[in-house]
């Protein structure tokens, strides 16, 4: 399936498009956001930029009328439920495709599943335990991956997981267990697996550790209202650590720079098969860069991007200033214009060039 | 007169402080110990988890890694930590056993052998490779984030099954081809970088260009057709050997993962086990067949632990049961500097690799922990 530039309707707070964002009293939150910072937003929240058609609509607009109109919908669940698969590296051979949990996002928008009945769901999914097979392994893999457990400094808790995978009746994590899906229970449920996903969503988002007073007040409220995630992140895009995330910029993730170069230069997203093929492959160097210049490369030079030819670019100044703006989310030094400008006009240059040459510099590595 | 290099610096430097062989009279002179002649090393972790029952115990699985140890020093029981098979991996190649999560899929705090080697050395990105065979996860073994150390000296990796498959060839062919490059417009795009970058923005497009070339040209090598029983491994492995033979690397990792489908399956393992010794057999073949890379590479090949002592109910071995055939794993050291046909059993760890690999070299692993392998040396 091919998606493209949506219509959205946020089943959570019922905004659509037209409506007018929220005005809140906060200067920094009802500042008009730049370009730069409507991409960076949306990529955090929905694993994209923005599409053509959503850039007019907001730029200018407040963070805050824009965080809330993603918030909570489906497009902002279904990134959500994307990383939580790579966390849990379940990806490749091992993605669980069943209809179940393909309707995960769609459930967490319309509130009929919370962020820990997600997760609960995915170490029951058959692909996991294939993916951590044997119980050392098993057990290991949630108490760590769930709890943030080291499990060598919890080698006893280890063994009785073991013992309770392999049919015992016993006590794990101070719960009674005697199976697979009991181990599993009592790891997703226990008070250290909200701590420890609250502590890696904050960072997934702002890229920060969490204070450890704000850390301890959050997973607790998380702990007793699983429903209340949307609440907390909400608070987390109004933190000075976001307001800080934004200036400082961050990587992409391979699969955040697959999904990027498709709707920066397509202005669609890639199917799944483009995404894990593309994924998979950046994935598979130490240093993707060579290979993400390449994808640009291959996509610019296939003709399928609607790059416009040399002769219906009236004016190279502005098209090169509004490439900045599109694809780096600033605008174009003075010196930049210069040197691009200059470049526009040789012969052997396409507009093509242009843009690689902006897809394959480092600064498009990052938001 | 020798050539003072920085490794018969270190080297000599050792040597007095050990009270060793030089004489007084001789210091100042002409360093007299005799180079190396390793200049290049290939490090193979099979990090799937491999007994030493079904490699040195079976000589018939695995008849090349046997050749091996009979030309060189063959090491029957280093210590391992069950660590899980990244940690466990992660610390062969830091010289440092740290918990690290199974699926935990970060760059660790340690340098790594990588890391020592370039730093060290002054060695260029493209003298050091790692290809794999595990995914995602193991592009972290590339450098960890210790602040003397870190990304500018780390590791090119590759992963095999990664790159080189046929869903990452249709999405190629769906594509088409990258048009070659124009000189002219070559240089206005190394013009525009200049304009806009900082730093070496132009130097990394180079050394990109020459990796998106290596790529390019190797998907017309066959390596993603490669099918079957261990298929990642093989194509780790099959890299590596094209990269032995084209860009004649310094340090060359490889990190083998199939075995692990010994959870499920005995025979399946015992099979991979096959495969791999195959294709390092392919590997060792090219590196005897070329004179250059013959009489300078070190060869090294070394689980990263074994599994357990007993079948699992689904008739596979699972590892955590803490017994010696998953604490301790056969290590096998090839190289024109090495004994031939020697056997070490003194107590020794795979943590050790790193160390001596580095002493080897002529580097220095500052943080790790390992020791230095004994009895290695002609």
């Amino acid at each position: 399936m091919v998606i493209g530039p949506p219509q959205p309707k946020n089943p959570v707070l019922g905004l659509r498009p037209q409506d007018e964002p929220t005005v809140v009293p906060d200067a920094a939150l009802v500042r008009p956001m730049s370009v730069g910072d409507l991409r960076a937003v949306s990529m955090d929240l929905l694993g994209r930029p923005p599409f053509a058609n959503e850039l007019e609509p907001w730029i200018g607009k407040s963070r805050d009328a824009y965080v809330e109109h993603l918030l909570g919908t489906e497009a902002f669940w279904r990134h959500w439920w994307s990383e939580q698969l790579y966390y849990f590296m379940l990806i490749d051979t091992f993605r669980p495709r069943t209809d179940d949990v393909n309707e995960v996002p769609i459930k967490l928008a319309e509130g009929r599943l919370t962020v820990r009945d997600a997760l609960h769901r995915i170490a029951l999914t058959p692909t996991f335990d294939l993916r951590n097979p044997g119980a050392d392994t098993f057990v290991t893999v949630v108490m760590e991956q769930y709890c943030g457990m080291v499990v060598q400094d919890a080698a006893r808790e280890l063994e009785i997981g073991k013992s309770a995978y392999d049919g015992n009746e016993t006590r794990f994590l101070g719960q009674p267990a005697e199976n697979q899906a009991d181990v599993v229970r009592n790891c997703v449920e226990h008070k250290s697996a909200t701590r420890h996903f609250t502590a890696r969503e904050y960072e997934r988002l702002t890229g920060m550790a969490p204070d450890k007073k704000d850390l301890i007040r959050w997973s607790r409220d998380l702990h007793k209202r699983p429903h209340a995630y949307v609440t907390l992140f909400a608070e987390w895009m109004r933190s000075t650590h976001y307001d800080e995330r934004l200036v400082r910029r961050r990587p992409k993730s391979n699969r955040l720079f697959a999904r990027a170069l498709h709707v920066d230069l397509l202005d669609r997203l890639p199917t799944e098969d483009e995404t894990e093929s593309m994924r998979n492959a950046l994935d598979g160097l130490g240093d993707p860069r060579p290979l993400r210049s390449l994808f640009a490369r291959l996509i610019l030079d296939s003709s399928k991007a609607p790059v416009p030819k040399k002769k219906d670019i009236p004016d190279p100044t502005l098209w090169v200033g509004a490439q900045y703006r599109r694809l780096l989310g600033r605008e174009a030094t003075q010196d930049e214009l210069r040197t691009f400008v200059t470049a526009f006009h040789e012969p052997a240059c396409r507009p093509e060039t242009l843009l690689y040459a902006i897809l394959s510099h480092a600064e498009y590595q990052t938001y | 007169m020798t050539h003072l290099t920085r490794r018969n610096l270190l080297r000599t430097a050792g040597a007095v402080s050990a009270g060793a062989l030089l004489a007084p009279s001789m210091l100042g002179a002409p360093l007299f110990v005799p180079e190396r002649k390793t200049q290049r090393v290939v490090l193979i972790a099979m990090a799937g988890g491999v007994r030493t029952r079904e490699t040195f115990g079976m000589p018939d699985n695995v008849p090349n890694l046997v050749a091996m140890a009979k030309e060189g020093v063959l090491y029957p029981k280093l210590r391992t930590s069950n660590l899980g098979h990244f940690g466990a991996t992660m610390s062969i190649f830091t010289g440092l056993a740290e918990a690290r999560g199974i699926r935990e899929n970060a760059r660790g705090p340690d340098p790594t052998i990588f890391e020592y080697l370039r730093k060290d050395l002054g060695l260029d990105k493209g003298d050091v490779w790692v290809t794999t065979s595990g995914g995602a996860q193991q592009v972290n073994y590339s450098y960890g984030l210790h602040p003397e150390y870190g990304p500018q000296y780390g590791a090119n990796i590759l992963d095999g099954d990664g790159i080189f498959n046929r869903e990452f060839e249709e999405l190629l062919e769906r594509w088409g081809k990258p048009k070659a490059a124009d000189p002219e417009e070559q240089k206005i795009l190394e013009r525009l970088r200049r304009g806009m970058g900082k730093g070496d923005a132009v130097k990394d497009a180079e050394q990109q260009a020459r990796v998106e070339e290596y790529i390019l040209n190797e998907l017309t090598r066959g390596t993603s057709d490669i099918r079957g029983a261990a298929a990642g491994d093989r194509k780790a492995l099959r890299l590596a050997r094209n990269l032995m033979s084209i860009f004649k690397p310094k340090m060359l990792g490889v990190v083998l993962q199939n075995a692990d489908i010994a959870h499920s399956s005995y025979n399946g393992y015992v099979e991979v086990v096959r495969q791999n010794d195959a294709a390092i057999g392919e590997l060792m073949a090219a590196i005897r067949e070329d004179e250059e890379l013959a009489t300078t590479t070190a060869v090294f090949v070394c689980p990263e632990f074994g599994r357990d002592a007993d079948l699992n109910a689904r008739r596979g071995l699972d590892h955590g049961d803490g017994s010696d055939d998953l604490r301790t794993v056969g290590c096998a050291a090839w190289g024109p500097d090495f004994k031939q046909g020697a056997t070490v059993t003194a107590d020794h760890k795979t943590i050790d690799l790193t160390t001596t690999i580095c002493e080897l070299m002529g580097a220095k692993a500052k943080l790790a922990k390992g020791g230095r392998l004994s009895g290695l040396y002609s």
